[in-house]
């Protein structure tokens, strides 16, 4: 903006009129205002990719198969692994997932094969086998159908490429083998059931995951969209500006001053919501090692949320449980009605090798925000769901309130304090004085002081 | 009325020192601003240009993805966010104490006094709080060392093992040389390494020994042991040049009884008096009620003087002897009225002199009262003389090994290039250190220790009187206990330390109670209170003999004429252990104000008559040194620091200052810390010191408030006259701040504070303060959110101090707080001046409005940053940290918060318990370790709270009361007990 304003108010404001007026016509020129036009937003793409990776949104709603829509999905028979339908139970206490066990191929073989890197045909052909982009000699689906090759904003409950590829990395083709022809969990044969893969393609496809497995997950592409709406709007406010200055063929001027305020004031209110939003990341909900889902512990299975955040009363922190906490119940239940063994495994495996479960933080509040757990849930006995929103209904835990400090601060205008109840509150005298001759009739956080900067400051 | 001063030029001539100093400041700003800022459009359009650029670019940069990673298996007494807080112990450079340590996540990151030690009372000292510091020094040994290059255990073991078992073949003579062990368990480590190797011998050796008394007692007592002091027993307190509440034994112990008897708050309380003869100015001394300044030699004539007077007022026999040149008259009244309530002391190192005071302490009937010989002190045992012999037969070359621990004698003894030499041509030379020295430099393997954070350990510091030290954290480096290498290295199966110690434990120990009738419910007991006094009864069966004081009086030689220079430990160095933790090195001296240097303290007169200032350059005796000109130095005398000049320390002590042990001297078998006859040359340069003396001016307004004792007594409110007088002239157009539920406030004792600056470091381990070096010092620009101003009085031949430690005062009414134009620092609910880092632009509107001058400015990034490169600029050095603090970026103002994380968790604590708070549960930093308890803070909304009371007090006033800031900080007035 500062840049249009410079060069049109400046002294030189007469020949500018008539360099565009005279010249218009030319590629020159049209080079030079297509120029101006791509500087304005160019910080605003820079806006853009920092906010696709903070806010990646995620559905709630749980579904159980989705299709990767970046390929050509040969998908027919999307009702037989609905998880609705399957009836696993939780059966099988087998020790560990399937194909765990076989542990046998030793390092060395694995540097050759990532190494080698197996033939870049080999590599090439497995991933479009994976894809689905190779004819199937049966009715079955294709592997991405199941399995993402990158991350997606919805739960897929079925591990994703890159998940096995790293599973599997490290043990022979014939352990890779057996746990895609020969599974042992429920949900997996049914979804395995009458696959009818020839050993050659599923070397590919092991070649393929194994290439994945050393160089890292698909890296999915970002979203343009606000960038390209940005881009329009100031093509919009450029060819509106140049019409009220130069080419002056629009007889209504209103037309392009009605566009040119339009288009400035939704740029305008586009920098300023990200620039608001720059820091916060309410809804956040990043991919997590372990595809644990809330829904189905607190929701399903109506498990206390203190029974896993067990210092949310007494710590500043709730507290992520500790793996071996998990093991209370995992000890026994090895296998999920939705995922399977693989993600238990995962946990059963961080307890085995002593591996410690590395979570992506979802809520991170800056360095200089001292918050304390204790008092909100200890004392004011507030309910989690207060800020956590409807945790028992998140598959994905995702950030519910955008932690910013106007939110801190209105909740602590409203919220009143158990302030008969609590025996701390004993000294504030006056207060309980004004309370009980009905001057005032609530006592709010923010009257005790809630709403100081070192209250959390410091 | 009383002229208050805080340096020469200002006495001499206020108006034209304001003026100068102005000047300076002005001077100083406009250089700085030269320095730093000579910006030109262009630079400007530059930075802009950049500014808008790194906008982009950060605006761009994708946040961060954080991990959390939880335990595995939680343990179960470790809550994420929330400190846990061990017993240990301290013992180094001689000092003890007993303290707590809070570890936070798995990190130990402050040091807490323990309050159930009777030794330490929950009193540390600023050396004690630096502690935790050296624990993440990057001048640490990360492996055991062979000629200098990194190696394992295994390869070092096994050629100590067999160049051990060659030496014990061949009858060679190997020396295991430790700085004074107070360890029972470590002793008989020891004691089995002796039994294994017949050959090898067990030497003491101390830098700055007790030497002295322990000999005078083995004359007068036939033991050579240090008495237990009890300073809140003695009515008139003498000191003969013992730094007693700074350096001397056990100076935590002796600042808490001597506070103890000055405290006067009631009417019925009492107040020792304090006499205090000395060369320098010391901590004890600015607070004695009557101060004489003499030479180091005339000491000892002044005390056979005291003698013979004492005699001949009991109306004994005096014996010859010289005449003082001080008059005793006074004293010897206040002695013989006070007879078996007095304490005389002595920080000689000479045998005769000690065996005098010995006398004197008799003669008063002191012994049984405030000396006590039921138990002992143990925390100084080297005897000079035994080193001395070892010396010789070293450099005679009957000594085939040594084995170095805890000493560093090529840095602190004279003849340290000799012994360097000879270490480096020895068979089988060993260094235990945990990290650079000189001495380690000359031996051929190193077998680093653990840091005391790190290690099991126990200690004996009186009999009786037993101590744990635990490890807080797991040893960041391949260290290893020397315990445990001299049980390897003797053969021992099993030698592991722990087991060791515990089983000495249960054996030894155990027995000597009877409250629990289990062995390991004794150790848990003993582990978690950090201390245990043993129940049995201690009987010495000593008594006092005059042996050898005969001969003591007629070795006193008289006062010599000409230059004197007197050596002292002074609180941050000590004796040069510490001089790798920048915390230590920028804590001002606690009279002179200087950090970063040791300095010579050069009389006023002869300062004034031979056009000598501060910053001149003299030469002692060779030496080239800076000078202070100490108001109170003894005419014809030069105190100097030791403890610094160290060669190999580590990035931030090598090179610092002058090494004064090169220039003391060994006479009659004693380390001598003071020479007679030295050189003095004046020379034409100057060196800068970083001198806070002038820092933080109050512009000459009455400050410090004073009274005697006396005139207390009459009027609890005199000299606090003004107090009253401003309190009803109280008026304000706007309404009075109201306060709800708390009001936080803190009073300071200007009696019971004695300037040791633990205060200042404890706090700086608290709040993340940094580092900033000399140069910064020199701007200006001390970080301490807590400073203790320090002023003179009177004649600057010989004044009166006075401490005043000030934090930000909190004013209900706070000047600082209207000017911000960002609305940065509100005043809180509860009477906190708040501070808002991240809202803070830097306009420093606040610091100049502070008529406290309380506020910080970061004018650097002082972390991460290779200008800086004290503690923060490591990753090691950073983990001391504390994670509840904001680190203070640059451009931002800090100041003191009253510890606002520590009362923010103890109210969450309370709210959780539904509880109310109670009086003295918060305690800051700065009060929670303070050694002379001269620091209250608490709820003053509390009319039962001790500091309701003490602001009640008559001697209660407030810093600039008169501009009705309304401080939140009380001070009471400083009593002296003067003789009427």
């Amino acid at each position: 903006m500062f840049y249009w304003t410079g060069l049109c108010f400046n002294a030189k404001l007469d020949r500018m009129r008539n360099f565009f007026r005279g010249r218009l016509g030319t590629k020159k020129v049209s080079f030079r205002i297509l120029l101006v036009v791509l500087i304005i937003p160019f910080f605003y793409v820079k806006f853009a990719y920092s906010q696709d990776d903070s806010a990646s949104v995620s559905e709630s709603t749980m579904v159980a198969q989705q299709p990767d829509d970046t390929t050509g999905n040969q998908n027919s028979e999307n009702e037989a692994i609905i998880p609705g339908k399957d009836s696993a139970h939780l059966s099988e206490t087998d020790s560990a997932a399937s194909g765990h066990e076989e542990t046998t191929a030793t390092p060395g073989e694995i540097d050759h094969a990532v190494s080698e890197g197996h033939e870049i045909d080999e590599v090439k052909r497995g991933e479009r086998f994976f894809r689905g982009l190779l004819p199937f000699r049966s009715e079955s689906q294709s592997c991405v159908s199941c399995h993402n090759i990158r991350q997606v904003d919805t739960l897929n409950w079925n591990p994703s490429a890159h998940d096995i590829a790293v599973k599997y990395a490290h043990m022979d083709f014939a352990a890779f083998q057996n746990a895609v022809m020969n599974p042992t969990g429920v949900k997996i044969q049914a979804s395995h059931q009458n696959f009818e893969l020839t050993e050659d393609d599923l070397r590919t496809v092991k070649s393929f995951l194994d290439n994945m497995a050393a160089e890292g997950p698909v890296a999915s592409k970002p979203s343009y969209n606000n960038l390209i709406l940005f881009l329009f709007l100031g093509l919009l406010l450029t060819w509106a500006i140049i019409e009220l200055i130069f080419l002056k063929k629009i007889k209504w001027k209103f037309i392009p001053v009605i566009l040119l305020i339009g288009a400035f004031g939704w740029q305008i209110k586009m920098i300023v919501t990200d620039a608001i939003r720059l820091g916060r990341q309410e809804n956040y909900a990043p991919d997590q090692p372990v595809k644990f889902s809330h829904a189905v512990h607190v929701g399903e299975n109506g498990i206390d949320c203190m029974y896993c955040h067990t210092t949310v009363e007494q710590g500043k922190s709730a507290g992520i449980p500790a793996a071996n906490l998990c093991m209370n119940c995992h000890i026994i239940i090895r296998e999920g009605t939705n995922s399977g063994k693989f993600e238990i495994s995962k946990v059963v495996e961080a307890n085995e090798t002593g591996q410690p479960i590395e979570w992506t933080r979802i809520h991170n509040l800056p360095d200089h925000v001292f918050f304390s757990h204790a008092v909100h849930v200890g004392s004011a006995k507030l309910d989690c769901a207060t800020c956590h929103g409807p945790v028992e209904e998140m598959d994905v835990m995702r950030q519910h309130s955008d932690l910013s400090m106007g939110w801190c601060i209105n909740c602590h205008r409203e919220t009143q304090v158990n302030f008969e109840e609590n025996d701390y509150y004993d000294q504030y005298i006056k207060l309980h004085e004004d309370l009980k001759a009905g001057r005032i009739d609530t006592i709010t956080a923010e009257d005790i002081g809630a709403n100081d900067c070192m209250r959390c400051h410091y | 009325m009383v002229k208050y001063w805080r340096s020469l030029d200002e006495l001499k001539d206020p108006v034209a020192f304001k003026k100068n100093e102005l000047k300076l400041e002005v001077d100083t700003k406009r250089e700085l601003f030269k320095k730093e800022s000579a910006s030109s459009r262009r630079d400007f359009l530059k930075t802009f240009g950049f500014s808008v650029a790194a906008a982009a670019v950060v605006a761009s940069c994708k946040k961060p993805i954080d991990k959390a990673i939880p335990y595995l298996i939680k343990p179960e007494e470790v809550t994420p966010g929330m400190a846990n807080y061990y017993a240990s112990t301290y013992f180094d450079a001689n000092e003890y104490c007993s303290v707590l340590v809070k570890v936070r996540d798995g990190r130990p990151i402050k040091i807490e006094g323990n309050n159930l030690s009777s030794v330490s009372q929950q009193g540390t000292t600023a050396r004690v709080q630096a502690s935790v510091l050296n624990l993440y020094d990057d001048a640490r040994f990360k492996t055991p060392l062979k000629q200098g290059s990194a190696t394992a255990w295994e390869e070092v073991d096994a050629e100590i093992v067999q160049k051990l078992a060659e030496l014990k073949a061949e009858n060679r003579k190997v020396v295991l040389l430790t700085s004074t062990i107070i360890s029972p368990s470590t002793k008989k480590v020891i004691g089995e390494f002796l039994e294994e190797y017949p050959n090898a011998e067990w030497l003491q050796y101390d830098a700055v020994s007790a030497t002295g008394i322990l000999k005078a007692n083995q004359a007068s007592f036939g033991k050579a042991f240090l008495p237990d002091y009890h300073f809140e027993k003695a009515k008139v307190i003498v000191s003969f040049g013992a730094d007693f509440l700074g350096t001397w034994l056990s100076p935590v112990e002796y600042t808490k009884a001597y506070t103890a008897g000055r405290r006067v708050l009631e009417t019925s309380d009492e107040m020792n008096r304090h006499y205090q003869f000395e060369t320098g100015m010391t901590v004890t001394g600015s607070n004695a009620d009557v101060r004489f300044p003499v030479k180091p030699s005339e000491e000892a004539v002044i005390i056979a003087d005291l003698y013979n007077q004492l005699l001949s007022a009991k109306g004994m026999a005096p014996v010859s002897g010289q005449k003082s040149s001080v008059d005793l008259s006074a004293l010897v009244e206040d002695l013989i009225e006070n007879e078996g309530e007095s304490l005389v002391v002595s920080g000689s190192n000479d045998e005769n002199v000690q065996i005098i005071v010995n006398a004197i302490n008799n003669l008063l009937g002191n012994y049984g009262s405030a000396i006590s010989l039921k138990k002992t002190l143990n925390t100084r045992q080297g005897l000079d003389d035994e080193f001395e012999s070892f010396l010789s037969e070293l450099n005679s070359g009957n000594i085939s090994g040594v084995l170095c621990w805890g000493v560093n004698p090529v840095y602190n003894h004279p003849k340290g290039e000799t012994i360097k030499t000879a270490l480096e041509n020895i068979f089988l030379s060993v260094s235990f250190a945990d990290r650079k020295d000189e001495t380690t430099a000359a031996c051929q393997f190193v077998c680093p220790e653990p840091h005391y954070l790190e290690a099991w350990n126990d200690a004996e510091p009186k009999s009786g009187v037993y101590s744990l030290a635990q490890p807080t954290i797991p040893k960041l480096f391949d260290s290893r206990q020397p315990q445990e290498s001299l049980a390897r290295w003797s053969g021992t199966e099993s030698p592991d330390f722990y087991t060791f110690l515990k089983n000495n434990w249960e054996n030894e120990i155990f027995v000597q109670q009877d409250e629990f009738a289990n062995t390991q419910m004794f150790w848990n007991d003993a582990l978690q209170k950090g201390v245990f006094e043993s129940e049995q009864e201690i009987s010495q069966n000593i008594s006092y003999s005059e042996n050898g004081l005969e001969n003591a009086l007629s070795a006193i030689q008289p006062a010599s004429s000409g230059w004197e220079i007197a050596f002292y430990e002074n609180m941050g160095m000590v004796n040069g252990n510490f001089a790798n933790n920048p915390w230590l090195q920028e804590l001002p001296d606690p009279i002179a104000k200087i950090s970063w240097d040791n300095f010579a303290a050069v009389p006023v007169r002869w300062a004034e008559e031979n056009g000598v200032a501060n910053e001149s350059v003299i030469t002692v005796n060779g030496v080239e040194l800076p000078v202070f000109v100490q108001p109170g130095q003894a005419p014809d005398t030069i105190s100097v620091a030791l403890g610094y000049g160290r060669q190999v320390a580590g990035k931030v002590g090598e090179g610092v200052g002058k090494n004064m042990f090169a220039q003391t001297i060994v006479e009659n078998g004693a380390k001598k810390f003071w020479l007679a006859g030295a050189e003095v040359v004046k020379t034409e340069k100057t060196y800068k010191l970083a001198l806070s003396q002038t820092h933080h001016s109050m512009e000459g307004r009455p400050i410090v408030r004073e009274t005697t004792y006396d005139e207390w007594k009459i009027d609890p409110a005199s000299g606090n006259e003004k107090h009253e007088e401003v309190e009803d002239h109280h008026v304000t157009l706007y309404p009075e701040p109201e306060f709800k539920g708390h009001h936080w406030g803190m009073a300071v004792d200007l009696s019971s504070c004695i300037g040791c600056g633990n205060c200042a470091i404890s706090c700086q381990a608290e709040n993340n303060i940094q580092v900033i070096g000399k140069e910064q010092v020199r701007n200006r620009r001390i970080m301490h959110w807590i400073r203790v101003d320090r002023y003179f009085s009177n004649d600057a031949e010989n004044p009166e101090v006075y401490h005043q430690p000030v934090m930000c005062q909190h004013c209900d009414n706070a000047p600082c707080e209207n000017v911000c134009p960002v609305s940065a620092t509100p005043h809180s609910e509860e009477g906190l001046n708040q501070m808002a880092y991240n809202r803070c632009v830097g306009t420093k509107y606040c610091v100049n409005n502070c008529p406290y001058r309380v506020r910080r400015f970061n004018w650097f990034q002082y972390i991460n940053n290779d200008e800086f490169d004290y503690a923060s600029n490591s990753e090691l050095g950073r983990m001391v940290l504390n994670p509840d603090v904001t680190v203070r970026s640059r451009g931002v103002v800090e100041k003191c918060s009253f510890c606002v994380q520590r009362i923010q968790e103890k109210k969450a604590q309370a709210k959780v318990d539904g509880r109310p708070i109670e009086d003295g549960e918060i305690q800051p930093a700065c009060v929670q370790s303070c050694p002379g308890n001269a620091l209250v803070f608490g709820d003053l909304n509390n009319s039962e709270s001790k500091i309701s009371k003490l602001f009640k007090n008559k001697r209660n006033y407030h810093l600039l009361e008169e501009l009705h800031t309304l401080p939140s900080v009380g001070y009471l007035t400083k009593v002296r007990n003067k003789k009427a």
